[in-house]
């Protein structure tokens, strides 16, 4: 009998891995808890915080303009670049504002090219498949960074108005509850 | 022989092998990893202000005319208007409402709560979504408010107007859903 303990002891002296075990079960069910399919992403950064907001809308897949502090990006191919200008209001202080060579009155030239070329390109995929659920929409979804001033967002959307986009998302955080 | 051995292994309690479990779980850590998200987005909708002729429909012969209720932001505070004059729900709305007064600069009609409007936070959402509410009292059906905000007013102030006069979270219906005001915004470019 006492010959039988020390022969198990010596064979299977295991790592016990039953609490190990139980921590992946807790780390699976919170993964699964935080999992999600949502189509769109948003690269954060310094320069594009997004705003937070109680509305509940899922985001659904569209071409992304993405206005942060310096730059405009269109589906993550940067278009042009944003500028300071001192604010004539308020002496001292900066706003952030397009370049006055990039515009046309309201429009954002470079910008107008590139999503006029997304439009065009949704058109006729739209075609292609036929189907009505992928027609072109004119839907865009905006994501601009909170502290943007309104007259940077006005061209942007004047700009998206011009080539045919009149369906704005306006992506934002969503509070938790 | 050979079964009794078998049986008293298992009596004796042989430990379960989890091993092919553990090859399971810590290969679903990874992928629940990449498609967990711990920041949850969600959209606000928004058409651009029609362009170009009106539709061809007849006014109808309303009783009401219809709200077409405008929030004007600007750096001192935010003003409610209608369709042609500034609303003053708690005053006599229906009743005279007296004709902005040209050149003379007005004062909005819920101010900043600190006078510069400084951060995005001294605008007051609450008096907003009161005051909307009581507007809502008058026009149940409307549900569209067209948002004027000047150039300088950042975006973070939009979004928390809207989310102001989406819906009102303190006066829940029925069904114990908060209480919905003007969902349908609409964003004009009118102010500088």
């Amino acid at each position: 009998m006492a010959l039988k303990k020390k022969a198990r002891a010596s064979v299977s002296e295991e790592l016990n891995i039953t609490s190990m075990m139980d921590m992946f079960t807790i780390i699976l069910v919170f993964l699964l808890k935080s999992y999600s399919t949502q189509d769109i992403s948003v690269a954060a950064s310094s320069d594009l915080e997004l705003p937070l907001s109680t509305s509940a809308k899922e985001p659904q897949l569209a071409v992304n303009l993405i206005v942060t502090k310096t730059q405009i990006v269109v589906d993550g191919v940067p278009v042009l670049d944003l500028t300071m200008v001192p604010d004539e209001e308020n002496p001292g202080m900066e706003l952030i504002s397009v370049p006055e060579d990039e515009k046309k009155g309201q429009m954002i030239t470079r910008l107008y090219d590139r999503l006029l070329e997304k439009a065009e390109q949704a058109k006729a995929l739209g075609e292609a498949s036929g189907s009505k659920e992928h027609e072109f929409k004119g839907r865009i979804l905006l994501q601009c960074d909170k502290t943007l001033p309104f007259s940077v967002i006005r061209e942007a959307m004047y700009t998206a108005g011009q080539a045919q986009f009149g369906e704005f998302k306006f992506v934002v955080y969503k509070t938790s509850g | 022989m050979a079964g009794g051995k078998g049986r008293r292994s298992l009596s004796t309690g042989e430990e379960l092998n989890l091993i092919p479990i553990m090859n399971l779980v810590s290969i679903l850590i990874p992928f629940l990893l990449m498609a967990a998200q711990f920041v949850h987005l969600a959209v606000i909708d928004s058409t651009l202000p029609a362009i170009g002729p009106p539709p061809e429909t007849p006014p109808e012969e309303d009783d009401d005319p219809p709200l077409q209720l405008s929030l004007v932001l600007t750096g001192k505070g935010i003003t409610v208007a209608g369709a042609d004059a500034v609303l003053n729900p708690e005053g006599a709305e229906g009743a005279a409402p007296a004709a902005p007064v040209e050149g003379e600069e007005d004062q909005p009609t819920i101010p900043c709560k600190d006078p510069n409007c400084a951060t995005p936070d001294s605008y007051d959402y609450e008096e907003l979504t009161r005051l909307l509410g009581l507007i809502k009292d008058e026009y149940p059906d409307d549900e569209n408010v067209i948002m004027v905000p000047e150039s300088r007013i950042p975006y973070e102030v939009i979004v928390k107007t809207m989310d102001a006069s989406r819906e009102d979270k303190s006066a829940s219906g029925e069904d114990g859903k908060a209480r919905t005001l003007f969902p349908f915004v609409v964003i004009a470019g009118g102010a500088k």
